[in-house]
């Protein structure tokens, strides 16, 4: 029931204005955040988690900022980082080692480690880890404190097909029992089928904030879908960024 | 929980473990050359000599230190350390603290190496460890200080450069070149610089002009601190991306 807001969000990386007065809110639900590589969404999301700071406006989550989250781990589980272990460290060491540094149940460990069904391989080192496994890994990290609200920057990349259905089903499971849900892509065919609402973002602006199925253009299904985001992405956002209002 | 959680990183990083192993191999091989160039091996110098090279392994508490904060970035776990921790100063101080401790460990362990081995080697020569002399001790426990005072340093110095290739280059340039050239230039301050100043706390031959070494301890931890408080502030400044 955790509410994530974002506000009047603006990111200037030296000349380069990464994101531009940015503004929406996510409720409980999953929500895509989408928008083509470079729109400014993994800076967003970095704002949001304290990792970076904003030249103007506000990211919050249940209207505190990142640092002043009394558990951060427990409130919000993130995945960033395609690869962020080190490759020396086997799976379970890796998530022991943020059990403890955020005062987490070492049980939660084993928890989630079966959870994203690495049960078998957490006592290998992660350099020999696929890239799906890494991603599960980074998952589990994500799960670890049982957080009311998970953001997931492109948590399908690496996944096979089996993969992608399987965290479909597990971040469903986590949006019905009222958590919020905010997963990033490029890849519009990722969100479809598993977004409640969408964030569209191109060139650092919001293109479009709503309801997923009201976000369509002409040929409706898929393909509208796709021609409305392609035209809200595009360098000419074509009125459409008045569509769904920004929230 | 943070200070714990950091000992297990150190635990579980294979390259702590290597450099330990590395600094030992050099204790030994450092001794040996002592011993084999001197005659008199009964005489306390030429122990001390021997023993100088616990000291001198601080290179590799150095390399320790500045691991702890760069390898964080190079392998991009700093994203959830900060995740976890966002009060990213109590980050900085754990790990100054788990990693100072390291620093001496590793001054222990090459103490022990160093003692262990002379003693083995002045027996089958038929002379005698002064295990009651003053600067034989001094030499050892400055040695242990040096270690734990240049593991402090780099770890500041690691979370000033955070590129780890480009940290440790800066930091063993500094120790081969840029501190004697620096020396040159600056007069008595040259005493003053790390390196001349670990010497001092040495004891060694070559720091005879230098402050005296309980001096020498304190203007060490006088830069680990420096190092420390610029690493905090950068490191609360800057972006993660």
């Amino acid at each position: 029931m955790t509410n994530v807001s974002v506000a009047g969000l603006t990111k200037r990386f030296g000349p380069v204005d990464a994101v531009r007065d940015l503004s929406f809110e996510v409720t409980a639900g999953v929500t895509g955040f989408l928008g083509p590589n470079g729109a400014g969404k993994t800076t967003t999301l970095r704002v949001l988690l304290g990792l970076v700071a904003p030249t103007a406006g506000t990211a919050t989550i249940g209207g505190r900022r990142y640092a002043e989250l009394r558990h951060p781990r427990r409130t919000v589980g993130a995945l960033l980082e395609a690869t962020g272990f080190h490759p020396g460290r086997t799976g379970r060491e890796h998530l022991t080692i943020l059990a403890t540094a955020g005062a987490l149940p070492p049980a939660r460990v084993d928890a989630v480690l079966d959870e994203v069904g690495l049960t078998a391989d957490a006592h290998r080192r992660v350099g020999g880890y696929s890239l799906g496994m890494q991603q599960r890994l980074g998952l589990a990290a994500a799960l670890l404190g049982d957080p009311g609200v998970l953001v997931l920057d492109e948590p399908a990349n690496g996944l096979d097909p089996a993969g992608i259905a399987w965290l479909r089903g597990l971040l469903r499971t986590r949006a019905d029992q009222g958590r919020t849900v905010i997963i990033s892509s490029h890849v519009l065919a990722e969100v479809a089928q598993i977004a409640d609402r969408v964030v569209v973002v191109g060139a650092g602006t919001l293109r479009y904030a709503g309801p997923l199925d009201q976000l369509s253009g002409p040929g409706g299904g898929f393909a509208g879908l796709e021609a409305a985001f392609l035209q809200l992405t595009g360098d000419v956002p074509a009125g459409a960024s008045t569509r769904g209002g920004a929230r | 929980m943070i200070v714990r959680a950091e000992i297990r990183k150190l635990r579980t990083t294979r390259t702590v473990w290597i450099l330990l192993a590395v600094a030992q191999a050099l204790v030994l091989a450092g001794l040996a050359g002592v011993m084999i160039n001197n005659d008199d091996l009964d005489d306390v110098e030429t122990q001390q000599a021997a023993m100088a090279h616990v000291g001198l392994v601080s290179l590799f508490a150095l390399v320790l230190g500045i691991m702890a904060v760069a390898g964080e970035y190079r392998h991009r776990t700093i994203t959830d350390t900060y995740l976890t921790t966002p009060h990213r100063a109590r980050v900085v101080y754990a790990k100054l603290a788990v990693y100072t401790v390291a620093g001496a460990l590793f001054g222990v362990a090459a103490a022990v190496t160093a003692l262990a081995s002379a003693a083995v080697w002045l027996t089958a020569e038929d002379a005698t460890l002064q295990l009651s002399s003053a600067g034989l001790w001094q030499t050892i426990t400055g040695g242990i200080l040096w270690n734990a005072a240049f593991a402090a340093i780099g770890v500041g110095v690691g979370a000033l450069i955070t590129n780890l290739m480009g940290a440790i280059a800066a930091a063993l340039a500094w120790i081969a070149v840029i501190e004697g050239v620096v020396a040159k230039l600056v007069g008595d301050v040259r005493d003053w610089l790390p390196f001349a100043l670990g010497s001092a706390l040495d004891a060694l031959p070559t720091a005879v002009n230098g402050p005296p070494p309980w001096l020498a301890g304190l203007a060490l931890a006088g830069y680990a601190a420096a190092f420390t408080i610029a690493a905090t502030v950068t490191t609360l400044r800057r972006d993660v991306t």
